[in-house]
């Protein structure tokens, strides 16, 4: 009975189903195939100049003495070895072999430093340059660039974070138009974007279109923040459907041989895919990785985890340097604090705000580059200590975000792009800052 | 089809047989290209011969669910006075504030709410229809008292404390959490005192399988001084994480002061059995049983690990042997020297006098739960108003300090007062809040980040949690809803117990097996989607279902906890939510033949049918304007059924479906 819908003669239907869709949302829809010219020219890379952002959450903790600030040589150091990158002098933890092997592409912070050892606190301060409050959601670092950089394609979000949205501080006290859409499993991609083979178009917006006329005296009464980022996510998804840009979303569209080269991995997958939507105009995508909170035989499971990650953005530095979009994307790989240069009872580390390491590439930053350094031991930054602020703000810089502009939160409190800090000149090229 | 023909010759029967159909046909389209024609019959074709929905969740549910304590009643008088005084503190507050309560709630918006509230779903179409068709006086307090003593309550509640005690099956790989996980429901189904329940877990002793309120302590294993954090967090509302490295920033709290409290539970051990030898840093060995399963496993198996783990789970249990414990090797203060022994201190009060002769753990126990150690009543109290008006007297519920002054200082008094008075009755205070004129008001949308204080003129406008909305949604299509249900401490110990001191290791292995086959997450996940599965879902409750979830999970999408935060769960709008509520399985399981509200709406007229719809979704009849763009729905639809099915969609894409007013 459905299939009748089928039959209609397509450039009637799309007229209709735009004049019901703005009716009924306020927004134009749905169907890309409409104007084949405008999607094509969203597929296409970002313009130059016109930064994007892929952020790599190491969730957990990441031991900066394993990864990149080791100290052979000392108790310390446990089971990691060290060895040689590419740049003289400059030694890795030896799970890190590709990325040691591209470090002239790298600027390495030894010396950062926080103040809180809790995950949860550590992870927004990292996110949102901000102390977690009571009063008031800060605003992550993709919304604010989304916020100030605008989005690149129609259909697309222009913030996508693969990983858990739920402790994500999302776009704060910023448009929850700016609000990152989660992606659970970059195998699944977006799901449930299809309708239904018996759903034609039509249905559909008769289906919103009713939806809306009986909702609205519900949404009048209850108008508010949350009702309103409902709204909007409506909007959103919306858009989304029969967008032919979601093939951004399918990483099975790439080749076997490139989906091996990121790692069969939850991690080295998203990386791929924040490749794949960085390269159709997704302004930023957040990579989450979980796997760090090593409290208990980290030397077991180390070389797994480790080695994840530097497979996963080895092909994603690759493959951005390949397409030339690594001169216009900012690769950023950050974590909650660092773990303890001490070895537990467990033979594990725990929670070590005092020094931990970070890492920029591409877009703006200068390769080849170690900024600070810890003690000799691991505990302390030693010199040219770099708090979160000053990082995020590095990043801004980088990203051609105003970080010396104020903005007002609706409570009328000033606030900075990263968080007022001071933009590390060492890591970033030349006439950025 | 006209108008005519329809109010003519197409009986109902005809329709909804269509529906049947039409529902069979509402699975998401994999192909990218349109179907040829022929393509399109055959998959209609294997939709049609396709499992549907399991047969364990069309029938009726059993006939005893699970024993729920009974509530007295007889108090119900008190509670009324006591709601009563709550009313008489917020008007005053108002007065004060110059604002005005919000409306009242009519019987149907009531009817709405307090499913939610107290059952953790909207009420069934017949439930609705009882209800709003009663003319008894005392509708609300019986139907108050009705859903405390159901398992609804059991299940809702579950799922509230699974969210604050991060409630997992594994939480690491040698920890077979079931008997914990069940002992909660447990304590919830029988109404455990509050206090009761909180000083059997700190100072449990034993293994899951004899004790599993020891669960409690082993979700922090090996994480001794997280594990005092998290616990002050949780019973006391106060947070002295920070003071593990350091003296808290903005707090009172030393890091001297952490240290005196955790030396109170130092020698907690995790690991212990009648031959285990302690080493010389306080190490449990295992004893000799464990040692030769262990030898005999790596010579026979190719992958011991896995069996490994079954036989540590037999081995992990809980004691209590006092050890000193010495600050940190870089404490940085001038009160104390690094290395130096601490002797433990309460953080406030004093360890009550009948325990002070008992060992530290308890001493720990007995203070933090005891009546005169104010801060654990007022906590519970905040947390419980938070859970039924929507925000608490002080926010976060875990944040209590001089910073962070309560909003309503009297009344959280005046509540703690009452959750003494209560000795800890947790179902009776809820009974009593949501017996309040105030709690019987419209919700109130509430801007944290205006910076404008809640002033609780009526309940905060909520989203339904995503155990709210799943159970709802459920609700709408499994007539059984507990075709499956977490098994019990019993269970899990008679499956999986084995006295490592006496048993071959070929009895050990068989037992390991058997016990893999039923109670292995993946396995029991193929076997539930045997009985209860539909496309990938489990349709049983949400308090029946692994824990935790996939990230991908429907409920996880909807901001279920991932159980590693406490309270980690969220209820923030995101795109692929609405992708799930516009093509998602679990939407379309209710337009499947045998649904609860298929077969509402196949027992009725056509005309009635909107009305069935509005109250089995929106627990509402519709407004006159409302059934009239819904009947020109089914009308001009390309059948009736479709229009109807139509109907059913777009109630639960309406915001009204996902927020409790």
């Amino acid at each position: 009975m459905f299939e009748h819908a089928a039959h209609d003669n397509p450039i009637s239907r799309r007229l209709m189903i735009g004049r019901m869709a703005r009716a009924a949302l306020g927004v134009t829809v749905v169907d890309a195939l409409a104007d084949p010219l405008a999607s094509a020219q969203a597929a296409t890379a970002p313009k130059t100049g016109d930064v994007s952002v892929i952020f790599l959450m190491m969730r957990g903790a990441m031991s900066h003495l394993d990864t990149f600030d080791p100290k052979p040589g000392r108790e310390e150091q446990g089971e990691t070895k060290a060895i040689q990158t590419k740049t003289p002098g400059v030694l890795f933890g030896e799970h890190l072999p590709k990325l040691a092997g591209m470090a002239d592409r790298l600027a390495v912070l030894r010396g950062m430093t926080t103040e809180t050892g809790a995950h949860e606190q550590g992870t927004y301060l990292m996110r949102t340059s901000y102390t977690q409050l009571n009063s008031i959601v800060h605003p992550s670092m993709g919304s604010w660039t989304l916020h100030v950089k605008g989005k690149q394609s129609r259909d697309l979000p222009g913030y996508v974070l693969v990983g858990n949205g739920n402790e994500h501080p999302g776009a704060g006290f910023l448009d929850a138009s700016l609000t990152p859409v989660p992606i659970a499993d970059p195998k699944l991609g977006l799901e449930n974007t299809r309708l239904p083979a018996y759903l034609s178009e039509r249905q559909f917006q008769r289906r919103l279109s009713l939806a809306d006329r009986i909702d609205r005296d519900f949404r009048q009464r209850y108008a508010g923040p949350q009702i309103a980022a409902y709204d909007q996510m409506y909007k959103d998804a919306t858009r989304l459907l029969g967008s032919v840009d979601l093939q951004a979303f399918d990483i099975s569209k790439e080749p076997e041989a490139v989906r091996g080269r990121y790692g069969e991995t939850t991690f080295g997958q998203g990386c791929l895919l924040a490749r794949r939507l960085v390269e159709s105009g997704v302004r930023c995508v957040e990579v989450e990785f979980n796997k760090w909170d090593m409290h208990q035989d980290i030397f077991e499971d180390l070389p797994e985890h480790v080695g994840t990650l530097d497979t996963a953005m080895a092909a994603l530095l690759d493959d951005l340097a390949a397409s030339g979009l690594l001169a216009n994307t900012l690769v950023v790989l950050a974590t909650e604090f660092g773990r303890t240069p001490k070895i537990n009872q467990n033979a594990g580390r725990d929670h070590h705000p005092a020094v931990f390491s970070c890492v920029l590439a591409g877009a703006g930053i200068q390769g080849g580059v170690v900024h600070g350094s810890s003690d000799e031991r691991g505990f302390h930054p030693d010199d040219d200590a770099v708090t979160v602020a000053d990082f995020n703000t590095t990043i801004a810089v980088a990203a051609g975000l105003p970080h010396e502009q104020e903005f007002s939160a609706p409570n009328g409190r000033p606030f900075k792009i990263g968080g007022g800090g001071t933009p590390i000149r060492k890591v970033l090229v030349e006439g950025r800052l | 089809m006209s108008r005519t023909l329809l109010s003519h010759c197409c009986t109902w029967a005809a329709v909804a047989a269509t529906l049947g159909v039409a529902a069979t046909v509402l699975v998401p389209c994999q192909a990218a290209e349109p179907l040829t024609a022929k393509q399109l019959r055959r998959q209609r074709q294997q939709q049609r011969q396709g499992t549907g929905l399991p047969e364990a969740v069309t029938t009726a549910p059993p006939a005893t669910i699970m024993a729920v304590a009974p509530l007295d009643r007889g108090s119900r008088p008190a509670v009324q006075r006591a709601a009563a005084e709550i009313d008489r503190l917020l008007a005053a507050s108002w007065q004060e504030r110059g604002v005005k309560a919000s409306p009242r709630l009519h019987d149907a918006q009531f009817l709405r709410r307090i499913y939610l509230e107290l059952g953790g779903r909207i009420p069934s179409y017949d439930e609705a229809r009882r209800f709003l068709a009663s003319k008894v006086r005392t509708r609300r307090a019986d139907l108050i008292d009705d859903l405390l003593e159901s398992p609804d309550y059991v299940s809702h509640f579950y799922n509230y404390w699974a969210d604050v005690l991060r409630l997992q099956e594994r939480p690491q790989k040698k920890l077979i959490f079931e008997p914990y996980l069940w002992y909660v429901k447990h304590a919830i189904a029988t109404n455990l005192p509050y206090d009761t329940w909180v000083h059997a877990m700190l100072a449990a002793d034993g293994g899951l399988w004899e004790n599993p309120a020891v669960g409690f302590q082993l979700r922090d294993e090996g994480m001794p001084l997280p594990y005092v954090d998290n616990t002050v967090r949780v019973f006391l509302g106060t947070q002295i994480g920070c003071a593990q490295c350091h003296d808290h920033p903005f707090d009172d709290w030393t890091q001297h002061q952490f240290y005196e409290l955790a030396a109170f539970l130092s020698g907690t051990r995790m690991r212990a059995n009648s031959s285990g030898r302690v080493n010389a840093v306080g190490k449990v060995r295992p004893g000799d049983g464990e040692r030769n399963l262990l030898m005999e496993a790596r010579q026979q198996l190719r992958k011991p690990i896995a069996f490994a783990r079954f036989v540590q789970a037999n081995t992990t249990a809980v004691s209590f042997h006092e050890r000193p414990l010495k600050l940190p090797h870089d404490y940085q203060y001038k009160d104390a020297e690094p290395l130096s022994v601490v002797s433990p201190h309460v953080l406030w009060g004093e360890v009550p006098s009948a325990a002070r002769d008992a060992d530290r753990r308890e001493q720990f126990a007995s203070w933090l739960t005891a009546p005169d150690n104010r801060q654990f009543a007022r906590t519970i109290a905040n947390r419980m108003w938070k859970k039924v008006m929507g925000v608490g007297l002080v926010e976060p519920v875990d944040d209590f300090q001089p910073g962070n002054p309560p909003s309503h200082p009297e009344l959280l008094e005046h509540l703690t007062d009452e959750m003494l008075r209560l000795d800890f009755d947790l179902r009776e205070f809820v009974r009593i809040l949501v017996s309040t004129d105030t709690y019987q008001r419209r919700a109130v949308v509430h801007d944290p980040a205006s910076g404008t204080p809640f002033r609780f003129t009526g309940p905060a406008l909520r989203r339904m949690t995503a155990e709210q909305l799943w159970d709802s949604i459920l609700t709408l299509v499994a007539r059984n809803q507990w075709a499956a249900q977490r098994p019990t401490a019993a269970d899990i110990a008679e499956a999986a117990s084995i006295d490592v001191d006496k048993i071959t290791f070929d009895a050990a292995y068989d037992q390991f097996e058997a016990f893999l086959a039923d109670y292995a997450p993946s396995r029991r996940m193929r076997q539930l989607q045997q009985t209860v599965g539909y496309r990938g879902q489990l349709l049983v409750r949400a308090s029946e279902l692994p824990a935790p979830l996939p990230l991908g999970h429907f409920l996880r999408q909807f901001g279920q906890s991932d159980r590693e935060a406490i309270e980690g769960s969220r209820t923030v709008a995101t795109v692929p939510q609405i992708l799930a509520m516009f093509n998602g399985p679990i939407t379309h399981s209710m337009l499947e033949k045998g649904s609860v509200i298929s077969d509402n709406v196949s027992a009725h007229l056509p005309r009635e049918a909107v009305d069935v719809i509005f109250l089995s979704v929106l627990t509402h009849p519709p407004s006159v304007e409302d059934r009239r763009l819904a009947h020109e729905e089914v009308l001009t639809a390309e059948t009736p059924a479709a229009g109807l099915g139509n109907v059913v969609w777009a109630l639960l894409n309406t915001r009204e479906f996902i927020f409790i007013q």
